[in-house]
């Protein structure tokens, strides 16, 4: 019976040549590999043809599907390799180390720890509820933690880890024996372990866990067993015989734990390999190992053509010639630093002087497309997965629409039942807040475009699996979150965003019950700013929602019920509003006129514009809603002549503090100074305001005065800049019915053919 | 050695170390080079001999870098140093040229009037009408020296050069030969011969160079030192080396001076002030170390003959806002800022905001 411990480090390709050496060296009726027992199923998969790396097994809590593990493996990792000879020859294989479930309750008592001190301490802080990215984030640091290595790097003078262990044992092309090679990694890791003695608790349960798990396949009476581990807990796992009491005192002080943990395979991509920096050494170049692995001794210059090959289809000039100078500079360098083997930095470094004219910014291209070289792996229907996650997969299949580690961008238009499903899908995704496409604005005009820019990162798939709970489809799942999230508010604001988000997502049955919420809400809400907040966006709807086929005439209804309690409660919701809130309401004002310009109902226009005439003339309300409404007023022309000139002449008398005529000012211009140009009334009042002010007060009000004007367009500031120039316009009684004695009419009407060909013909 | 020399060649200033490298060199060395490639990055770099000579720095920076540079020159490939004005590459250039060849005096200076004949050969009329073409009436250039005597030929500013002239080069770096069409003879170059070239990016009016003669070289792009500290200790020692070639009575100035005009010259380039608080403008000058070094040893100069031989700041104030305020009207405007905002809330800089202020513009 004979154990062999191989030391490798995860992902590390020179480990991977040599595992594979041993293991046909050995020829093993067991092979065991570092992994919670709980994956030891789902590892049958490797060298299953649609099984295609980068791929990781996700092993969560079943009850709570964010509380999760990842092992990723990527083509070129010792573990992957050994599972593919396992499998390919038939021999039993098993994975050894603490138990998840044990690990996934130790990380939620920390947690659950940190939440009840915290809480303590300040109660609003809720630092644990940390978003998705962060988990992976946290996963690494406290992987880069524990890697011993560093301290053997910083006594030999490497500059870390990595690149110690790159140098000593993972180049691929050393023709080492594989059998010296793993007894070189043994031995230093013994003595890595003599010196650093500290207690590690975690470190002593998983080694026990481990021996205890060799132990019991030697019981069965396996002849000839084989591990594969970090290369750290080898030493630990040679001696069995002498840790047996031991280790089953340490494993019984292990947490208890009553946790499901549930085991599959998820796609993962290069880029998320190359994040794990602390835990798979070397990672942040996994292209590089990629074709380390796949090629033979001639590395270099395969990956110099590879380089030259990028350049060209960059539309750079790249000649063989230049292959050959790099791959003679990258040589040089090798040599003068004493290097018997030329690694990725020299090639870079000769790519950069030769191919790049020393411009860093080229080698970006090369970084992205070769050393990482963004792939995504796959994973084949027959894995059992969570129901939601068939689902988005058969979706995704029937709708086209494959998973790609790049932004990728779709133009969908609406009026085609692919692109149609197609958007249904991605609005439900948004809505379950999986954030795998995003919306960007559409190039042409019309509502039945929609531009989508995809894509896939691993946390999709946990955000899916998190959402399972909700339902088997994602339609279901959608349903009950809005159900969920619409019980939950008494804010109008938000159901009509939920009503928003749901008819683009074509869940129609959900409109009712929230179109019904809203009424309700509506009647004993006083919040007016709530309402006003949700008037537009359902306006919206009901005006373009056919586009969808959807029945908008209920929104229009709830949007009338809405208005006419905005109409009642507006004015006194205007009244003595600080400057914060005065803004605030300033656009809600102009929001909402846009809205009723939209709806085209003369009973609620009339309605609408009596109401701002009646904030106009009330008072102790803020100068800029009295400027907002007045100029809305103007321009949808409820006042007459001379209503107009009495309200900006009351407005910018002397008499009022210069600071509310600045106000009013901002609110009455609302960004635009064209009125300016052609109002020579109001130019004429503002010309005297102006010059009634003292010198101090100038000063004082050219601030706010700079603020509204500094809006307007480069185009109006110069206009009014040279009018200004010329002062006070001579108004000779703004005649508008200019006499029509000597208008020669037949002329005039010879130019409309040219004008009608100028502005397009349908326009007239 | 003539002691009277204003600026000695390297391979005389720093005779001694080279001597020294050459005693301990145990790598290979390549044909007609004086040492092996790790000696001349040693020399560049600095460091200490096995036998405990102190070799002193001469590039702070990267030092991938300059294996880049001496890797590129064991080749048949050029090397062409580029950067900003003022980021050592002649200075490199120089000392490459004295480590490995021992002699960094082949040097041709581009400029926009630099002609054929400066890069190739030229006649000597009153011979050549004499005698007739013949090789005693060729002058030869430092280019034509270094190919027969395979040594390294430095080209100065090679961008300046006119690019049809700039392309005399590409025969000379790719075949390694010299054709005289008007002798029928050839010169062919020797083991050991290479170009090292600089080039600004700054300037304008430079003469792009040609993809065939961009292929002929090896870039490398020297940079703007990365910390200031780097970049204090970088002035620090040119502005003694250079004090000790001008012999310059004054003290070497105290760090501190030297960190205040670094800083004065980092914030004004990167636009924005050490802390990342205040966004400042910058000037239209390069602002780069050359520059920083030039105002510490003008400040030196001043301080020695005029003041009490310690460089204050009222002895750095001139220099400074000559290298700054190279634009009368934009960079004035530049300054001014800079000195009402930046400096004058500095508690200790009260003394250089008092003597900037001084210097009417």
């Amino acid at each position: 019976m004979t154990i062999t411990i191989l030391g490798i480090r995860h992902h590390g390709v020179g480990s991977a040549t040599h595992v594979l050496q041993r293991l046909q060296e050995i020829q093993p009726d067991m092979i065991m590999i570092e992994g919670p027992p709980e994956i030891t199923d789902v590892l049958k998969y490797v060298g299953h043809e649609g099984l295609v790396p980068p791929v990781s097994i996700m092993v969560y809590d079943q009850s709570e599907p964010k509380t999760s593990v990842f092992y990723p493996f990527s083509s070129f990792s010792p573990e992957w390799v050994a599972a593919e000879y396992a499998n390919k020859n038939g021999l039993a294989l098993r994975a050894l180390d603490m138990p998840a479930a044990v690990n996934l309750q130790m990380k939620s008592d920390v947690i659950t720890q940190v939440k009840v001190s915290s809480e303590q301490e300040e109660p609003d802080k809720n630092e644990s509820d940390s978003p998705d990215a962060d988990m992976f984030i946290q996963i690494a640091e406290a992987m880069e933690k524990r890697d011993p290595i560093y301290q053997l790097a910083r006594h030999s003078g490497f500059e870390n880890g990595e690149k110690w262990w790159d140098y000593h044992f993972e180049r691929v092309h050393n023709h080492a024996d594989a059998m010296t090679h793993f007894e070189a990694v043994h031995h230093s890791m013994s003595a890595l372990r003599e010196d650093n003695k500290e207690p590690n608790t975690d470190n002593d349960l998983r080694e026990a866990y481990m021996r205890t798990y060799i132990r019991q396949a030697r019981n069965e009476m396996y002849e000839n067993i084989v591990v594969i581990c970090g290369a750290w807990h080898g030493p630990a796992l040679t001696d069995l015989d002498k840790y047996d009491k031991q280790d089953a005192k340490t494993i019984k002080s292990a947490p208890k734990t009553k946790i499901k943990v549930v085991a599959t395979w998820i796609p993962w991509t290069n880029h998320r390999l190359s994040m794990y920096s602390g835990y798979g050494a070397g990672l942040s170049s996994p292209g590089w190992y990629q074709h380390l692995w796949e090629s033979a001794d001639d590395y270099d210059v395969t990956w110099l053509v590879k380089v030259a090959q990028t350049f060209r289809s960059k539309q750079m000039d790249i000649s063989s010639a230049h292959v050959i100078e790099t791959s003679r500079l990258a040589h040089t360098l090798a040599a003068l630093r004493n290097k018997s083997t030329i690694t990725l930095d020299e090639l870079n470094e000769a790519t950069l002087a030769v191919m790049c004219m020393g411009d860093e910014v080229k080698l970006q291209y090369i970084n992205q497309e070769l050393t990482v070289a963004d792939r995504i792996g796959s994973v084949p229907d027959d894995i059992p997965k969570v129901p939601i996650q068939e689902d988005f997969e058969k979706t995704i299949k029937t709708l086209r629409l494959p998973l790609l580690p790049h932004d990728k961008q779709y133009d969908l238009d609406l009026r085609k039942d692919g692109d149609l499903q197609r958007s249904i899908l991605l609005h439900r995704l948004e809505l379950l807040d999986i954030p795998w496409g995003k919306r960007t604005s559409v190039r042409t005009k019309g509502t039945f475009k929609e531009s989508w820019v995809l894509h896939w990162k691993p946390e999709i798939i946990v955000g899916l699996i998190d959402k399972s709970y909700l339902g088997n489809t994602i339609e279901q799942a959608a349903v009950s979150l809005v159900q969920e999230e619409s019980s939950k508010t008494t804010h109008i604001n938000v159901l009509s965003e939920l009503i928003v988000k749901v008819i683009p997502a074509e869940l129609f049955d959900l409109v009712q019950p929230l179109l019904d919420k809203i009424h309700g809400l509506s009647a004993i809400s006083a919040d007016i700013v709530d309402l006003m907040k949700a008037i537009p966006s359902l306006v919206e709807i009901g005006r373009y929602g056919n586009v969808r086929n959807t029945d908008t005439t209920l929104v229009i209804t709830v949007v009338r019920n809405l208005l006419t309690r905005v109409f009642i409660g507006l004015p006194n919701a205007c009244y003595g509003l600080d400057e914060t809130h005065s803004e605030q309401m300033f656009s809600l004002i102009s929001k909402v006129n846009e809205s009723i310009k939209l709806i085209e109902d003369s009973d609620q226009s009339v309605e609408w514009y009596k109401t701002l005439w009646f904030i106009a003339h009330k008072d102790g309300i803020h100068p800029l809603i009295i400027g907002c409404v007045s100029r809305l007023l103007l321009d949808a022309g409820q006042f007459t002549d001379e209503e107009a000139e009495t309200s900006m002449s009351l407005a910018l008398s002397t008499a009022n503090p210069p600071m509310d005529v600045a106000y009013w000012l901002e609110g009455f211009l609302s960004g635009s100074g064209m009125i300016l140009l052609y109002d020579a009334r109001l130019w004429n009042l503002l010309y005297k305001w102006v010059e009634s002010l003292d010198t101090e007060t100038f000063q004082e009000q050219l601030p706010f005065l700079r603020r509204s004007f500094s809006k307007f367009e480069y185009g109006e500031r110069r206009q009014i800049g040279e009018k200004a120039k010329k002062g006070i316009i001579d108004t000779p009684k703004q005649n508008t019915d200019i006499s029509t004695e000597n208008f020669d009419h037949q002329r005039a009407a010879s130019v409309f053919p040219i004008l009608r060909i100028l502005m397009g013909n349908k326009s007239m | 050695m003539n002691n009277n020399i204003l600026s000695q060649h390297a391979e005389v200033v720093y005779a001694q170390e080279l001597e020294e490298l050459k005693k301990q060199d145990s790598g290979h060395i390549p044909a007609m080079w004086n040492m092996s490639p790790q000696s001349v990055v040693l020399y560049l770099m600095g460091g200490k001999l096995k036998n405990g000579f102190e070799i002193s720095p001469k590039y702070i920076g990267s030092r991938r870098l300059m294996e880049i540079a001496v890797a590129t020159l064991t080749t048949d490939r050029a090397l062409l140093l580029y950067g900003l004005p003022g980021t050592a590459k002649s200075w490199v250039s120089e000392h490459l040229a004295a480590a490995i060849s021992g002699n960094s005096s082949l040097l041709i200076q581009g400029t926009a009037g630099t002609g054929e004949e400066a890069i190739r050969y030229g006649w000597n009329y009153a011979k050549l009408l004499a005698e007739g073409p013949s090789e005693g009436a060729l002058v030869t250039t430092p280019l034509m020296k270094g190919m027969k005597d395979g040594k390294l030929v430095r080209i100065e500013e090679l961008t300046r050069i006119s690019a049809d002239v700039q392309d005399t080069l590409i025969t000379v770096l790719s075949e390694k030969t010299m054709p005289i069409p008007e002798l029928n003879m050839e010169v062919q170059a020797v083991r050991g011969f290479n170009v090292i070239a600089t080039a600004n990016n700054r300037d304008k009016g430079v003469n792009e160079l040609s993809a065939a003669l961009k292929r002929r070289f090896n870039t490398v792009i020297l940079p703007v030192p990365e910390t200031a500290a780097e970049e204090a200790d970088i002035v620090k020692r040119r502005v003694s080396s250079l004090s000790k070639n001008l012999e310059l009575p004054a003290e070497i100035p105290a760090l501190i001076e030297i960190q205040r005009v670094v800083k004065i010259f980092r914030e004004l380039r990167s636009g924005v002030t050490e802390d990342g608080k205040i966004k400042i403008k910058s000037p239209s000058s390069t602002m780069s170390t050359a520059e920083a070094i030039s105002v510490v040893n003008n400040g030196m100069a001043l301080s020695a003959h005029f003041g009490n031989g310690v460089m204050n700041a009222h002895d750095i104030a001139a220099g400074l806002v000559g290298a700054i305020v190279k634009d009368p009207v934009q960079d004035k405007v530049v300054w001014k800022e800079y000195l009402e905002t930046v400096v004058k809330p500095r508690e200790d800089w009260k003394d250089i905001y008092r003597a900037c202020k001084e210097i009417a513009l």
